[in-house]
């Protein structure tokens, strides 16, 4: 009879041991993997490395609206509302901080650099506090600096000064107690990176599109002329023009899918069609490159199957001021301004009909990234495989040659450069110009339109205010911070916005 | 003369005070006859007495002229004073005033005059006369501060609120049966005939010693139990009924379509579409076609008493509900129960209880509340098309719609061909131990579970909806079409959950003045659960009957990849560690105090916040048992308040993921791996954010109240005014850009508030032994607002989800405004001429005609931001009337329940070009001065001013009054019947009457905060008549 009593007493008893481990949650018991997981083994550090890069793929908006808020492109699209954040780039007076475009490349931007961070706080020790080590590590994480880098220049380049950290991804924590670096701070941390993932990265790599040394020498000497640091671009700049590349001979083909990390090829962002996306609220988060229906020919439809071109929204239209830019003769302009009549014109067999552009026509279409019929797949907007030319050795040319007029390098040297650019341009050696500073720049405008410099160029050369209507010295050097931000994170604005 | 009077007066006073003892002996018994054991007779002035044994009797020393009280829990003390020694026959009277009645409060119980928190009870007579289907059913008027909007589909959960809303989600009130917890959709499967009580805890003094759970408000249901040396009573209950639908919407007929049809072409430039109208006739009308009357029936049979050591509660239930959309055959719910309640006493001190439940719910559902529903099909269906084909060159078997080519299908077609059943098993119930230490002190230890498995299938066959539908599988010579399959799915859920609780309740008694009861306790809980599925293709002959995966062959290729799939999920084992406390102390009876406190561990919360404390108090004062309080009309009063804290864990524990794969499709779109030459590589990346802080909602709530009883008790008045706030309200907050696209995380940021009275009336008479009268009125208000959502007050969540030809939300949980909220244009009547539209802000695309919207933001331009606050769901106030008079062996009841200014938005109006019209558009603006109603612009299928857009002019007043039953019974008289102690029959109609401006089927449409009085073709609810017979012996 006593016993249970005691049972009773046990019962009771019982539940009071064990409090506190009842109530810890354990991720795995939800087979979730959590970062006190990973980063364990190689495959692990080299797995969250190829992330590192994806924001770049993010980022195939910058070079859309580089052209835009030039003298190089207008907006387009289907009237005055569409593709509004793209209207205000294009007309800076209507420029004001509340830019959907803008807001999400500066997030971009961000999520690499937040990416990028968080490998590196780990490289030495992983959470654990164990050190993985093998033998291309290094190597790996030479790229791991180039992104960072190359996240903060496309930061610094839109924005100006911005908020810098380095030692790790952001926790809820952190949130609103960051404020804006000098742009300065910002440049050293970018040229810090650089030189750090010059001297771990190959000269060549295994798979198509991982950076190679090459690739950070010549961002980092675009990075010091935008500081116009130009005797260190030139020893940097020299390894390049050295290395393997040559030029292409036609300049068409450098866009074609053929021509995708071709013999001219410093620098791309990969894109392909394999892994079709559908998600509208993240469009220019998949594996495809948004920025290619953008630009495409509205309606454009044949009745002939060998019209190459798909449709798209005719937005990012060349001006017919650049056009004008091109001497005849330069191979360059239809390779860069699409001529859609001359180009019914010239096919009258093929039945190509076409809705001209509803708003902004110039009857021009970007040719370098057109898109094209058979290299997208699922939902076809989302899914264009066209890689982005980020860095071709003709810009790495020319950049040479700017550092050498501009700084104490040599002339000769610099017209030597301007030379190859332009016999390839022109097909033959009855082109050439005596090389300048302003020929430097205006050779850039013809060689790289449309692939996302000019506004930065008319920036960092001062020429902007003579060139961009409604250019206000002073404030529209760059960009406003998205609104969003500063109503989050209460940092402060750029002048003028 | 006089003096000898007087002496012999004296006399025999003198003999009657002095006279002899005797022997007396007696009965007790109920009203019915039935013996009543146990009940206490004591010699008024002495400590004399004794009590009933098993049969009732007692016999007992006293002296004539003594006055002798019996008494027992439940019934009127009666006095009598003694006038001979013969065998008394004493009948007590039940307690109508119930003054010594308890509530069933966390961790105990409490005598109703000494609580001093806000408790709402419906006794089982109500719960037997209603015969609910779902519990829930009878808490609807009945328990003031409670709002319960019911749904029509058979078995399907109503929403439940006690006093307010106070979040978005997870508002449903925690469920304690038998002190044992389960959630809100764990009353589907009790039995309604075998509960004895339902309390719903509403205030914080109430519910502080939930803790964590007890934000929501608590209801306690407390089931019957053993009956101790009692004989067996056995009780049997049956009724059956047959249900029908009580409105039609009112749509065009197929020569009234047509016109339409050929009016909104003509109008926007088009051609005819039908060029002869005169042969349609009326068509078809599709809701006549899926509309079916359905039986519902119930049969029960419980025993309940036992013996000195062994009490027993054993109870049996079958119940079928059949659905009015589709009938029996393809909407149904069928339960059985069995649940034995035990008791033992092992020894003198030491009690075991045992309470087991199994039920099993079978189930069949068809496709609800969207416009390709079944009911929305029938609404929005073409009315030309006749329900079978007719053409026997034709392979088809139903009729189809050759201008309706995608989306919405014949419903009848829809209807035959919707296979699925589920089949679930729960065991609930607990392993109780009580201790009786001392007198005084009582030990409580008892292990609490519930376990549900359900298994179920469904079968998509193949189908054929004509040549030109986009949804056909079939060509039409018949041939099934390249890549398409019929498809079964099987699966199988299962969920276990346990409390494993222990406490002491303590109660001393200092001079008979000072009455303190104590609880101290301790508990942990647990749930978990996990299911899988599979789906296969290839079912032979396209047909039920075969569906099964086993028998289907569909087999995975590299081009279909789809003929054989499976999935798995794990939920989130929680875990709650948890000890509370309550202190209850009175002065006399007159003052009361209580306070309460809880310390919650759980597994949901942050690192940095794993316990939360809980605290509350109540005081109350009965100016009833004062000296000085002498009134002539009020019987009793007392007043009450409370202050305190309770809370809510809805949230998921906190860590940092990393996702590795590819393209992501989560709210940031926080996308992995990259392209090298034309090869995807997988990447990883860091997924979410983790809140170490994150910590629970903490509602605050104070509670004024009085409760008292006028006129002899016959009236009574409980009355409470509320007023709760919620704070550290989970939501998401708004990242930084510059931290990137990790998924946000929630934090404790938003709030809430919720104040409101809830009312009880109550008359209650018994004019004579042949008639009485009793009649009781609730009132339930709230006044809800969300006050601050995060820092600047720009988060907020939308819901209400429909598509109208554009997916639409229309509801909205934003700062500064009632929760669910409908959002949208404000309409100004129509645009009448182009001068209008001229003077009008700019409003692109419009048309004499036309909807003239509200420029709310005064920019001159009709846009997105012009939208605002068109409506609210939930209503100002609910009114519950019930209606009871006994006359002789007949009994009356009627339930009536009233819900004023609940909006609802009538979002079952699909709009397509094809689709069928609702009547309304017969009084459409047909030119200048016609009608300036906004609900009728002109009629065109180009709508380029979308007139369709979400606006006020799908915005009705659903304020309704439903009588919600009527009873009539008769009970035989007892002598004309030894064998049974009660037989009664009655009649009963549910939902008679209906009386509302809404348009639609049934202004009663329940969901979750953000689809409440979202109509989308809801399933109404059914008009039920029944008749009933139940019978004791």
């Amino acid at each position: 009879m006593k016993n249970i009593k005691y049972i009773g007493l046990i019962l009771i008893l019982t539940s009071f041991v064990g409090c506190s481990e009842v109530i810890e949650f354990d991720p795995h018991d939800e087979y979730a993997v959590t970062e006190a997981d990973y980063l364990q083994t190689q495959e692990d550090y080299e797995t969250m490395a190829v992330s590192c890069y994806t924001p770049m793929q993010w980022l195939n908006q910058l070079y859309v609206i580089a052209d835009i808020a030039s003298d190089n492109a207008v907006a387009g699209g289907e009237n005055a509302s569409d593709v509004i954040s793209l209207q205000h780039l294009d007309d800076l007076s209507q420029l004001v901080p509340n830019n959907s475009t803008l807001s999400d490349l500066y997030l971009s931007a961000y999520e690499g650099i937040n990416r990028t961070n968080y490998l590196l706080s780990y490289k030495d020790q992983n959470l654990q506090g164990e050190t993985i080590t093998w033998s291309s590590k290094e190597a790996m994480y030479g790229e791991v600096y180039f992104l960072r880098a190359y996240y903060y220049f496309a930061l610094v380049k839109m924005f100006g000064n911005t908020v810098l950290f380095t030692d790790k991804k952001l926790g809820v924590s952190d949130f609103g107690t960051l404020q804006r670096s000098p742009k300065e701070e910002v440049y050293t941390q970018i040229e810090t990176d650089l030189l750090d993932a010059i001297s771990a990265l190959p000269t060549t790599q295994d798979q198509e599109g991982r950076i190679t040394k090459y690739a950070a020498q010549a961002l980092l000497g675009k990075v010091y002329i935008y500081q116009e640091k130009f005797d260190e671009a030139i020893p940097v700049l020299n390894e390049v023009v050295n290395g393997p590349f040559t030029l292409v001979d036609t300049f068409d083909d450098i866009f074609l899918l053929e021509g995708e990390n071709g013999l001219e090829s410093v620098l791309e962002v990969q894109y392909s069609n394999g892994q079709p996306y559908y998600n509208w609220g993240g469009q220019t988060r998949g594996q495809g490159n948004y920025a290619v229906q953008q630009c495409g020919i509205r309606s454009l439809s044949a009745e002939s199957s060998e019209m190459p071109y798909n449709s798209g929204w005719s937005t990012n239209l060349p001006t017919q001021d650049l056009a004008l830019a091109y001497e005849d003769g330069d191979q360059r302009k239809d390779a860069t301004c699409f001529d859609i009549e001359a180009y019914i014109a010239a096919n009258p067999t093929w039945g190509i009909t076409y809705q001209e552009a509803p708003y902004n026509n110039t009857g021009l279409y970007n040719k370098k990234y057109l898109p094209r019929a058979g290299q997208t797949s699922g939902q076809v907007e989302l899914n264009y495989e066209n890689n982005h030319r980020i860095i071709r050795y003709a810009e790495v040319l020319l950049l040479a040659a700017e550092a050498n007029l501009r700084g104490s390098g040599s002339a000769t040297d610099a017209q030597t450069y301007l030379d190859m650019v332009r016999d390839r341009a022109f097909g033959d050696t009855n082109h050439r110009v005596t090389a300048t500073v302003d020929v430097i720049w205006n050779e850039r405008r013809l060689e790289l339109a449309m692939e996302g410099d000019r506004f930065f160029d008319l920036v960092r050369t001062g020429q902007a205010a003579g060139v961009i209507d409604n250019f206000v010295t002073g404030k529209h050097e760059v960009f406003p911070i998205p609104q969003d931000e500063i109503d989050i994170s209460g940092i402060e604005q750029n002048p003028g916005y | 003369m006089r003096h000898t009077l007087i002496k012999c007066l004296a006399l025999f006073l003198c003999v009657l005070s002095y006279a002899q003892t005797t022997n007396l002996s007696g009965i007790v018994q109920d009203e019915t006859g039935l013996p009543i054991p146990g009940a206490n007779i004591i010699i008024k002035g002495t400590n004399n007495g004794t009590t009933t044994d098993f049969d009732g009797n007692f016999t007992l020393k006293a002296e004539i002229g003594a006055t002798i009280s019996i008494s027992y829990i439940g019934y009127v003390t009666k006095q009598i004073v003694i006038t001979e020694s013969k065998n008394l026959t004493i009948t007590l009277e039940e307690d109508v005033s119930q003054l010594d009645e308890v509530v069933v409060v966390g961790y105990g119980t409490q005598k109703v005059t000494k609580v001093s928190g806000a408790i709402s009870t419906v006794k089982s007579e109500s719960i037997d006369q209603l015969k609910p289907v779902r519990v829930e059913e009878a808490l609807q008027g009945t328990a003031s501060g409670v709002s319960v909007i019911q749904g029509g589909s058979p078995g399907s959960s109503p929403t439940v609120l006690v006093r307010g809303i106070p979040s978005f989600s997870g508002t449903d009130p925690v469920v304690i049966i038998d002190g044992v917890p389960q959630t809100l959709a764990d009353l589907n499967s009790i039995n309604s005939t075998d509960i004895l009580s339902l309390n719903v805890l509403k205030d914080a003094a109430s519910t502080a010693i939930y803790g964590v759970k007890g934000g929501n408000g608590v209801i306690v249901v407390t089931t019957k139990s053993g009956r101790n040396s009692e004989k067996v009573e056995i009780s049997l209950n049956t009724y059956t009924g047959v249900q029908s639908v009580f409105k039609k919407l009112g749509v065009l007929n197929a020569t009234e379509y047509a016109a339409i049809i050929n009016e909104g072409s003509l109008v926007s430039g088009g051609d005819l579409i039908f060029n002869d109208i005169s042969s349609l006739g009326e068509g078809t009308n599709w809701q006549d076609e899926i509309f079916k009357d359905a039986l519902v029936t119930s049969h029960t049979i419980s025993a309940r008493g036992g013996s000195e050591k062994l009490g027993y509660f054993l109870s049996s239930g079958y119940l079928s509900q059949g659905g009015i959309v589709g009938g029996s055959d393809k909407s149904n719910f069928n339960r059985f129960n069995f649940t034995a309640n035990l008791n033992l006493q092992l020894t003198d001190k030491i009690k075991f209880i045992l309470n087991s439940s199994y039920a099993n719910i079978k189930s069949q559902t068809v496709a609800e509340n969207s416009f390709n529903s079944i009911l929305g099909s029938a609404i929005n269906f073409d009315p030309t098309v006749s329900v079978y084909n007719n053409d026997p060159n034709d392979f088809a078997t139903y009729g189809y719609s050759n201008l309706l080519l995608s989306e919405i299908f014949n419903p009848v077609q829809q209807l035959d061909n919707t296979y699925n059943e589920s089949n679930g098993d729960k065991l609930y119930g607990k392993f109780e131990i009580q201790y009786d230490v001392l007198d005084n002190l009582k030990l409580t230890s008892r292990f609490g579970y519930t376990k549900w498995d359900e298994v179920g299938k469904s079968f998509n066959p193949l189908m054929y909806y004509g040549p030109n539908n986009v949804s056909s599988q079939y060509t039409s010579d018949g041939e099934v079409k390249d890549g398409e399959h019929n498809s079964v799915t099987e699966y199988t859920n299962s969920t276990f959950s346990y409390t494993f609780e222990a406490f002491a309740s303590y109660n001393l008694n200092i001079n008979e003045i000072h009455n303190f009861d104590v609880v101290l306790g301790t508990a942990r809980s647990k749930s978990t659960g996990y299911g899988f599925g599979a789906t296969r293709q290839d079912v032979r002959d396209n047909a039920w009957e075969w569906a099964d995966i086993s028998a289907a062959t569909g087999v995975n290729t590299d081009e279909n990849t789809d003929a054989y799939t499976g999935y798995s999920y794990q939920n989130l084992e929680r875990r709650n560690m948890s000890f509370f406390g309550r202190l209850n102390y009175d002065y006399q009876d007159k003052y009361l105090a209580s306070f309460s406190a809880r310390r919650d561990g759980s597994i949901a919360f942050g690192d940095d916040n794993k316990w939360a404390n809980f605290y509350a108090g109540s005081l109350g004062w009965v100016v009833s048992n004062e000296d000085f309080f002498n009134s002539e009309i009020i019987d009793y009063l007392k007043i009450r308040g409370s202050y305190g804290t309770s809370g809510n864990e809805n949230v998921d524990p906190q860590y940092v993921s990393i996702t590795i794969g590819g393209p992501s499709y989560n709210a940031t779109a926080n996308s992995n791996g990259y392209t090298f030459g034309s090869t995807f590589v997988s990447g990883a990346t860091v997924d979410s954010f983790s809140n170490p802080t994150l910590a629970w909602e903490v509602q605050t709530q104070y509670n004024f109240g009085f409760d008292a009883k006028l006129f002899n008790n016959t009236v009574s008045i409980n009355a409470d005014y509320f007023n709760k706030s919620v704070d550290g309200l989970l939501f998401t907050d708004a990242t930084p850009l510059y931290a990137g696209t990790s998924l946000p995380v929630d934090s404790n940021i938003g709030s809430t508030e919720s104040k409101g009275f809830d009312i009880t009336l109550g008359y209650n008479n018994n004019f004579s032994d042949n008639f009485s009268f009793n009649t009781s009125f609730t009132f339930t208000t709230s006044k809800n607002l969300v006050t601050s959502t995060n820092s600047d007050g720009t988060a907020f969540v939308t819901g209400g989800s429909y598509f109208n030809g554009q997916s639409q939300d229309v509801t909205r949980f934003e700062q500064g405004f009632s929760p669910g909220y409908f959002y949208g244009y404000v309409t100004d009547g129509l645009f009448q001429n182009q001068a209008e539209i001229d003077v009008h802000a700019t409003q692109t695309g419009a048309n004499p005609g036309d909807i003239r919207f509200v420029d709310v933001n005064g920019d001159g331009t009709i846009t997105d931001l012009d939208r605002t606050k068109i409506g609210d769901p939930f209503p100002d106030f609910t009114l519950g009337w019930n209606l009871g008079m006994n006359y002789k062996n007949f009994d009356f009841t009627a339930f009536t329940y009233a819900s004023v200014g609940n909006d609802i938005f009538r979002a079952y109006e699909r709009n397509a070009q094809y689709t069928n019209k609702f009547r309304t558009i017969l009084n459409r603006w047909t030119g200048e001065g016609s009608t300036n109603n906004p609900n009728t612009p002109r009629y065109t299928f180009e709508d380029s001013n979308s007139n369709i857009r979400a606006s006020d002019r799908y915005v009705e007043d659903g304020s309704f009054v439903k009588i919600k039953s009527v009873i009539l019974g008769y009970t035989l008289p007892q002598d004309s019947n030894n064998f049974f102690s009660k037989v009664r029959i009655y009649t009963q109609a549910k939902n008679l009457f209906t009386f509302t401006e809404y348009s639609g089927l049934d202004p009663e449409i329940s969901g979750g905060i953000l689809d409440t009085g979202v109509d989308r073709g809801a399933y109404p609810q059914a008009r039920t008549f029944l008749i009933g017979l139940d019978l004791k012996f």
